[in-house]
């Protein structure tokens, strides 16, 4: 009886060593490699635990062979660049896919194809795109921020800069259009925390033309990029929600523009905002921040057609956040 | 988001393979690469890197012929699905028109398909899209290797940790031998269109 226990617990044992195995070596071929790398070692401790048991030290050998190829795998993946350059038909396919141009022109269709590429760390193509797009006036100017941001993301501010101090001394860009540049530039250097000297256009223009500088100025503010907003609370002062906040869904954003569907049911808010109506107290949320600040009602439409008929589509600006 | 051209009576819409990392999404999209050879309208194309993990997403462009007077036409797409590639996810899930999420029935995968869910979720409302309106199917991968004794989880396990309250259609599949692979997709592709003739009244 003793002897035919002890077999047993052996034979368990050993049962229990050939599904850890099993599994191991399963997850190593589906590629889950700290999984695998788990299971090896639990059957590495169970085979020590083991004091007879039959070809234990080749087996452990074995096991930490193992071990060694999974933690080398795993350094390679680990160390695998995130944004490879492409072959230039993996690249076509991109800007292909991921330009969401309707009903666009040419250029601002080349424009968001090469954005896209940006996107997907392209970059030296995108870069050489978004130079030939500096030829055509009408978006000379998000071109030339998309390069920027290229160098941002590629290689060092100090490119940026020495990029933006290059088209400085060229003349391709009209002085408003490089003041807009400027400000962009300097704006995210100032949130790096890097301190560089962008001199600026409107100063070197034969009369200083305080037109432009405002043009450029509302023009860089108008093209300031706004966190996503995923919904807002409204907070009303009057009506029958007086003092309540209620929350409704981004439904789409275009810069401070966002628009919120609100369901026809809810007949007493609709009533209560009116285009042109200043929101004192409002809510917004992002993804990664809430802030206060107030809003400007800019328009109130009910849905004529679509599955959302009778609703209505109320555009909200952001007018100051805090 | 789907293209219509009315003229042409053609529609195209765009289907996302979405799930953790070696769940099987892109083996989901080369089963159907090499069994859908009619559908199929040209060539499959994969960017993966080291240990054949894919980097931006495998693509793959299939045609259903017409369905209510309209040539429909579906770009398929997988996502990587290594945690690190959060906004290739979020970029190639713009303008999905149906999801199909891939978990991997794996029992030491469980927490990672509860994240890779909560992770579409939240790259979905960043759209201001809700993941309880867009049409969506479960597949519930690697069946096939509970026949090894490797430890799986219960459907029934699957469908409380991920579809109790989305209650979207699941299947159970093996992507690598082809099982349910053609019954996601058929089930995914029957709530996309009717969600977009909801949405366009498309259909004749």
């Amino acid at each position: 009886m003793r002897f035919n226990g002890l077999t047993g617990a052996l034979m368990d044992i050993k049962q229990q060593l050939k599904a850890l195995l099993q599994e191991a070596e399963t997850y190593r071929t589906q590629g889950l490699i700290a999984e695998a790398h788990l299971r090896y070692t639990d059957a590495a401790d169970l085979i020590k635990s083991i004091g007879k048991l039959k070809n234990r030290e080749s087996l452990l050998s074995a096991i930490s062979e193992k071990i060694q190829a999974l933690d080398s795998t795993k350094r390679k993946v680990d160390k695998g660049p995130t944004t490879p350059e492409l072959s230039k038909k993996a690249q076509d396919l991109i800007k292909n896919l991921f330009a969401f141009s309707e009903n666009k022109d040419k250029d601002s269709a080349a424009l968001e194809g090469a954005v896209a590429l940006a996107k997907f760390g392209q970059f030296d193509r995108a870069v050489i795109e978004l130079n030939e797009l500096l030829q055509k006036d009408a978006i000379r100017v998000e071109a030339a921020k998309n390069i920027l941001r290229c160098h941002l993301a590629s290689t060092s501010p100090d490119e940026a800069v020495a990029q933006y101090r290059q088209w400085f001394s060229d003349d391709r860009f009209q002085s408003g259009q490089l003041e807009t540049v400027r400000i962009y530039l300097d704006e995210i250097l100032q949130k790096r925390g890097v301190e560089a000297d962008l001199p600026s256009a409107i100063e070197h223009v034969d009369k200083p033309d305080a037109e432009v500088a405002i043009e450029a100025e509302a023009a860089a503010e108008m093209e300031e990029e706004f966190l996503d907003i995923t919904s807002i609370g409204i907070t009303f002062d009057s009506g029958p929600r007086k003092g309540k906040i209620v929350e409704f869904d981004v439904n789409f954003q275009s810069g401070n523009m966002l628009s919120l569907i609100i369901s026809k049911q809810e007949q007493e808010l609709i009533e209560s905002l009116s285009a042109g109506m200043k929101l004192q107290d409002v809510q917004y949320f992002s993804p990664i921040a809430i802030f206060n600040g107030a809003g400007l009602v800019t328009s109130k439409t009910q849905i004529k057609a679509g599955p959302k008929q009778g609703d209505f589509c109320l555009d909200v600006r952001i007018v100051s956040s805090s | 988001m789907a293209i219509f051209n009315l003229k042409k009576r053609e529609i195209e819409c765009k289907v996302v393979y979405y799930g953790p990392g070696r769940c099987g999404k892109t083996t989901n999209l080369e089963y159907i690469y090499g069994s859908y050879k009619k559908q199929v309208k040209g060539e499959m194309v994969s960017i993966n890197t080291e240990g054949d993990r894919t980097l931006f997403f495998d693509f793959l462009p299939i045609g259903l012929g017409q369905i209510r007077g309209c040539n429909v036409r579906v770009q398929l797409y997988t996502v990587p699905g290594q945690v690190k590639y959060s906004s290739t996810r979020k970029l190639v899930l713009r303008g999905v028109d149906g999801i199909i999420f891939v978990a991997d029935s794996l029992e030491v995968r469980r927490e990672k398909n509860m994240l890779s869910l909560k992770d579409l979720q939240s790259n979905l409302k960043e759209y201001g899209k809700s993941i309880f309106k867009v049409p969506l199917i479960m597949q519930y991968n690697k069946r096939d290797l509970a026949e090894q004794g490797i430890p799986l989880m219960p459907i029934e396990q699957m469908e409380r940790d991920l579809n109790r309250q989305l209650k979207v259609p699941s299947v159970a599949a093996s992507a690598v031998a082809g099982d349910g692979v053609g019954a996601t997709l058929k089930e995914c592709l029957k709530a996309t269109l009717q969600s977009l003739q909801r949405e366009f009244q498309w259909a004749q």
